[in-house]
């Protein structure tokens, strides 16, 4: 399923610049900006929470098997800034989010743009943070 | 100064545009802290005006300021162009090998000195004290005593030292010792000893403007002392949040490569 997503994203010229990266955390030791990840699917959880907020998706392949991902956002602080609220992502909502995977290949992603489910298309990233920026 | 500013600077206007609509019906409103200022104050407005001062004619550094990031990924970068840092060889392989999941700040640590986290900071002054408050890595602080005691004999190595501060004209001087070996100076892993001694310059040359030069000596690592330039902006559209670290780190667990600048640090 990974490779005909990365496969699918990188077809539609998603392909995030390489940029080295910033957060509390080295971003490239933890996440892989040449191995971008475009997934759909329902939020089931969101951590407003330090030092990243986080929210988990249920994404469905072709073959109807759902697996849970785990995407990391910028701070709480840093998402305020930029004008997300912790009401941004609820339970339930349909999302669709752009990232870099998880070099550690779990179902985890660094999550850089994500589609709202009421339609806009909004920056996940700490600004700034040097990872990719679309 | 850092290569990146450009892209950076496009993401964040890119991405202030992106908000730009209304918020959606229902959605609570941004707060106090909204209005698309960010953390590296790129788009808020630097204000224009003298460097003020306090009641005693002191300079005034107080303020909300924004992080320098060269002292951030690698302070190299915040060496004067064309320097090269002065690292011995043990402290050069160190950092070489160093795995960015023992990175301290990442496993939310104090960044130490001179280091600087990706997050507003605050410099807080009164008659005895001096006081660097940070946001973020950790949510905590510097304590600068300014009523002209000297240095302990033997202080006991913390991750922030012993600071000792005085002013010479406008400028800020802030003498430091009393360092643990823990914290790493960037990303990039560069090493410290325990014979860290620290001074820093700094001065508001105007309202909206931060400037500081560090001067860096530590036997026990580097050949000979040098000097690192820092500069920050006023940022006058955010106030200090809280950030506690330690809250959620699930990141440390995935943190299975190395920054390059650990890999392939400058000399």
């Amino acid at each position: 399923m990974r490779t005909k997503l990365i496969g699918w994203a990188a077809s539609l010229g998603l392909l995030l610049a390489a940029l080295p990266a910033l957060a509390h955390h080295s971003f490239q030791a933890e996440y892989d900006a040449d191995k971008p990840v475009t997934l759909k699917g329902t939020v089931t959880r969101v951590e407003w929470t330090n030092p990243h907020a986080r929210f988990y998706v249920d994404v469905k392949d072709d073959s109807g098997k759902v697996t849970n991902w785990n995407f990391e956002l910028a701070s709480p602080n840093g998402l305020m800034r930029q004008g997300w609220t912790r009401h941004s992502l609820k339970v339930g909502d349909v999302v669709s989010v752009t990232g870099a995977m998880a070099k550690d290949g779990s179902n985890m992603a660094n999550a850089r743009t994500v589609t709202l489910a009421d339609g806009r298309k909004v920056f996940a990233g700490t600004s700034g943070d040097g990872g990719p920026t679309q | 100064m850092n290569d990146l500013s450009g892209k950076v600077t496009l993401a964040v206007v890119v991405a202030t545009l992106m908000l730009a609509p209304a918020p959606a019906a229902g959605q609570a409103p941004t707060g106090p802290v909204g209005g698309g200022a960010l953390n590296e104050g790129i788009l808020a407005k630097v204000p224009n005006g003298p460097s003020p001062r306090l009641a005693d004619g002191k300079p005034d550094f107080s303020g909300v300021w924004s992080p320098d990031r060269n002292f951030t990924y690698d302070i190299s970068d915040a060496l004067k162009k064309g320097e090269k840092l002065p690292i011995q060889p043990w402290a050069l392989k160190l950092a070489k090998e160093r795995p960015s999941k023992d990175d301290p700040e990442a496993n939310c640590l104090p960044t130490g000195v001179p280091r600087l986290a990706p997050y507003p900071w605050s410099i807080v002054q009164n008659r005895n004290y001096t006081y660097i408050l940070f946001e973020g890595n950790i949510h905590s602080y510097r304590q600068i005593f300014m009523d002209g005691r000297k240095h302990s004999p033997d202080p006991n190595p913390t991750w922030y030292g012993e600071s000792i501060g005085k002013y010479e004209g406008d400028t800020l001087i802030i003498d430091t010792v009393g360092f643990n070996d823990k914290f790493w100076f960037d990303f990039a892993g560069h090493p410290h000893t325990e014979n860290l001694h620290i001074v820093e310059r700094y001065r508001r040359p105007d309202l909206g403007h931060l400037e500081w030069e560090t001067t860096i000596d530590d036997p026990g690592a580097y050949t000979k002392p040098f000097t690192l330039y820092g500069h920050s902006t006023l940022e006058t559209a955010t106030d200090l949040m809280e950030y506690i670290c330690q809250e959620n780190n699930v990141d440390v667990g995935h943190i299975v490569g190395k920054d390059s600048r650990n890999s392939l640090p400058k000399q």
